[in-house]
């Protein structure tokens, strides 16, 4: 039964989760990426890219969270820009207390998201067509208010926030900046959401099986209108992360730029399409892998004009590599089996 | 008159009358004859790009690289023409054939690795809108053959010559799915698929079709909006994303796929069309285009849903 010791490294790396898989093909890229390019590892590199990866992972969250029960969140760019707005009209323009405006923030993107699922629920219309809608309907507004002017008198602490980091810088290794850390905790608190509440797995219930779910006894209405007005949260702590990076608030920001984003750090990330399926730790992976590739092609002075040809590129190439090693894993299993 | 609102596109061509009226009463510049050929040439690119969705959703499937595959062709079109020298013909036969093959990758990926066709196109746009900047750095393609741009300007009385295209489209498609074998296996497989499979239709051929269907429309929709701003932008495309859904799922296709409406598809680009051109008329931010876009998407939906349930109840 047991494996001979040499193999038990690649077995153990051919075997673990997606998630493990997905950790291999970026030592792998970090590796080709720091030997091609020395300032790939630089402080300033590493730090910016950590800066701009920890908005990637919570956008990613904003429709993973969505993607759970198996729909779609197509506004978590609109519900972004139109948090980055609000955000800057209250600190700026009603010069609130930044806490409070945060908080502020915080609720009219869980109001935005509440408004999807509302209507996805009355209406029974499919998730991606509501939010296809609203989408339209949120940006468009708020360009109507705000008339497309960016806010560029932010109170200075709410930008060193985004610029500051935790804990002390060991040689060459930066410090960790503030955003990753803030990044982190929204993943921890969703990961205890996910795996040990019972809102949390009532949610991967309704995506596993929603009929199977209704039946159970959980209320499947109210679970998809809680995911949406979750979705919508995170995408304005999204919001408020940019927000605090770029120490302005911009409305050409966020929009359809978070829709690419938005789905490949969770889908190559393990979660499913189909929904039931999740991945906390999956999506902060397939949101470094898509900052890495983006950063590394940038230091390596790739043409800054193919980069998108290469993202998708690699994204496939990715997403391909971790089915070849998930079906390979299968036929050893069952081939051992027997 | 009962079977008459019992048509999916009933509640469109409703709208379209009524605005219509509303707008010829309030902004009398609306009936000129330039303001309507105006109307009539900026819905020519709108209802092909509609029709390339459409076909996908037809299938039951999605293709999120609709604007980055026309953005693709109307620069590698622009670029023979500008940057070869390229005659026009040629040139656009090119391009369409690029943007067939281009639809091709699309399906031949989403068949091949099993990976949802949504997650594919939405990596290929990214590819597809890279090698497209690649190839202009940005820069617009100007220098293009006078009669391509006089053939996007053109016009005979209020009738843009634009407009042949996809009106000869529309037949086409017509026809196509009411009467060729392929078109039927696509909405056959799109309605569903394992029963379609047990019939004796290849799913991955009919996919794989639809993609390149999907893919030539595209790039028929890329080369008139070159044709149309007389310049191959390297922006076409980049706001095609919402109108590509919008004006089928108004018209009364099924995301679930298999059931499509080229008529209802037709007049929700004429009724979106409407409105843009009621929003310059009557002076508005332009803004609100895009707000009244997301309203008329819900609205529609919603109408549809009330009277599906109230045909099914008589």
């Amino acid at each position: 039964m047991d494996p001979a010791p040499r193999r038990t490294i690649s077995s153990f790396l051919l075997r673990g989760s997606a998630q493990v898989g997905l950790f291999l093909i970026l030592v792998v890229l970090w590796a080709v990426f720091a030997n091609l390019a020395p300032g790939f590892l630089s402080k300033f590199n590493l730090n910016s890219l950590l800066r701009s990866v920890a908005v990637d992972i919570v956008v990613g969250f904003a429709q993973m969270v969505v993607l759970a029960t198996g729909g779609m969140n197509l506004s978590v760019g609109a519900i972004g820009v139109c948090a980055v707005m609000f955000s800057g009209y209250l600190m700026q323009v009603l010069g609130l207390p930044i806490p409070v405006a945060i908080a502020g923030t915080l609720a009219l993107g869980a109001f935005l998201g509440w408004l999807n699922g509302f209507a996805i629920v009355k209406t029974g219309v499919n998730s991606f067509v509501v939010t296809l809608a609203s989408a339209s309907l949120f940006s468009g507004g708020m360009l109507i208010l705000t008339k497309a002017v960016p806010l560029n008198g932010l109170p200075p602490e709410f930008g060193a926030f985004g610029k500051s980091a935790v804990g002390p810088a060991f040689g060459s290794i930066p410090a960790i900046p503030s955003l990753a850390v803030v990044a982190l905790a929204i993943g921890l608190g969703l990961y205890l959401l996910f795996k040990h509440s019972t809102l949390g797995r009532q949610i991967l219930a309704v995506g596993a099986n929603a009929r199977a779910a209704e039946m159970s006894g959980i209320p499947v209405d109210r679970t998809i209108v809680f995911v949406h007005a979750l979705s919508g949260a995170l995408a304005a702590a999204a919001a408020l992360m940019l927000t605090s990076r770029l120490a302005a608030a911009m409305p050409a920001v966020a929009g359809d730029d978070w829709l690419l984003p938005s789905f490949l750090a969770p889908v190559i990330g393990g979660t499913a399409l189909s929904g039931g399926i999740v991945s906390v730790v999956g999506t902060i992976l397939g949101a470094l892998l898509v900052s890495t590739i983006r950063s590394g092609l940038l230091v390596l002075e790739i043409g800054n004009f193919w980069l998108p040809l290469f993202l998708g590129a690699f994204l496939l190439a990715a997403i391909l590599i971790e089915r070849g090693r998930a079906a390979y894993v299968a036929r050893e299993q069952a081939r051992r089996a027997l | 008159m009962r079977s008459f609102f019992r048509l999916q596109w009933s509640g469109i061509l409703v709208g379209i009358i009524a605005g219509g009226i509303a707008l010829a009463l309030s902004a009398p510049a609306f009936l000129s004859e330039f303001n309507l050929f105006v109307l009539l040439r900026s819905i020519c690119v709108s209802l092909l790009v509609a029709y390339s969705q459409m076909v996908m959703l037809g299938v039951g499937q999605m293709n999120l690289s609709v604007g980055a595959l026309g953005g693709l062709v109307a620069v590698v079109t622009g670029g023979l023409m500008d940057a070869l020298g390229v005659p026009t013909l040629p040139a656009i036969m090119i391009g369409v054939a690029a943007g067939g093959a281009a639809g091709f990758v699309n399906g031949w990926l989403t068949v091949k690795t099993g990976i949802n066709g949504f997650i594919v196109t939405l990596a290929t746009a990214s590819a597809f809108a890279g090698i497209n900047l690649g190839i202009t750095k940005a820069v617009p393609f100007y220098n293009l053959p006078a009669d391509f741009v006089a053939f996007g300007n053109g016009r005979l009385g209020l009738f843009p010559l634009l407009l042949i295209v996809p009106l000869l489209v529309t037949v086409v498609l017509a026809l196509f799915f009411s009467r060729a074998v392929p078109g039927r296996h696509m909405l056959a497989v799109g309605g569903n698929a394992p029963a379609a499979q047990l019939s004796g239709v290849s799913v991955p051929r009919a996919i794989i079709s639809a993609h390149v269907l999907s893919g030539l429309l595209a790039a028929v929709a890329g080369i008139l909006a070159v044709a149309q701003l007389g310049s191959a932008q390297p922006t076409i495309g980049s706001d095609w994303l919402v109108i590509s859904f919008a004006a089928p799922i108004i018209g009364g296709a099924s995301l679930a796929g298999g059931a499509i409406s080229i008529v209802g598809t037709l007049l929700a680009v004429v009724l979106i069309g409407l409105i843009q051109n009621a929003m310059v008329l009557v002076k508005v931010d332009p803004y609100w285009v895009q707000f009244l876009l997301g309203a008329l998407i819900l609205a529609a939906v919603w109408f549809n849903r009330y009277r599906a349930v109230r045909v099914g109840e008589s």
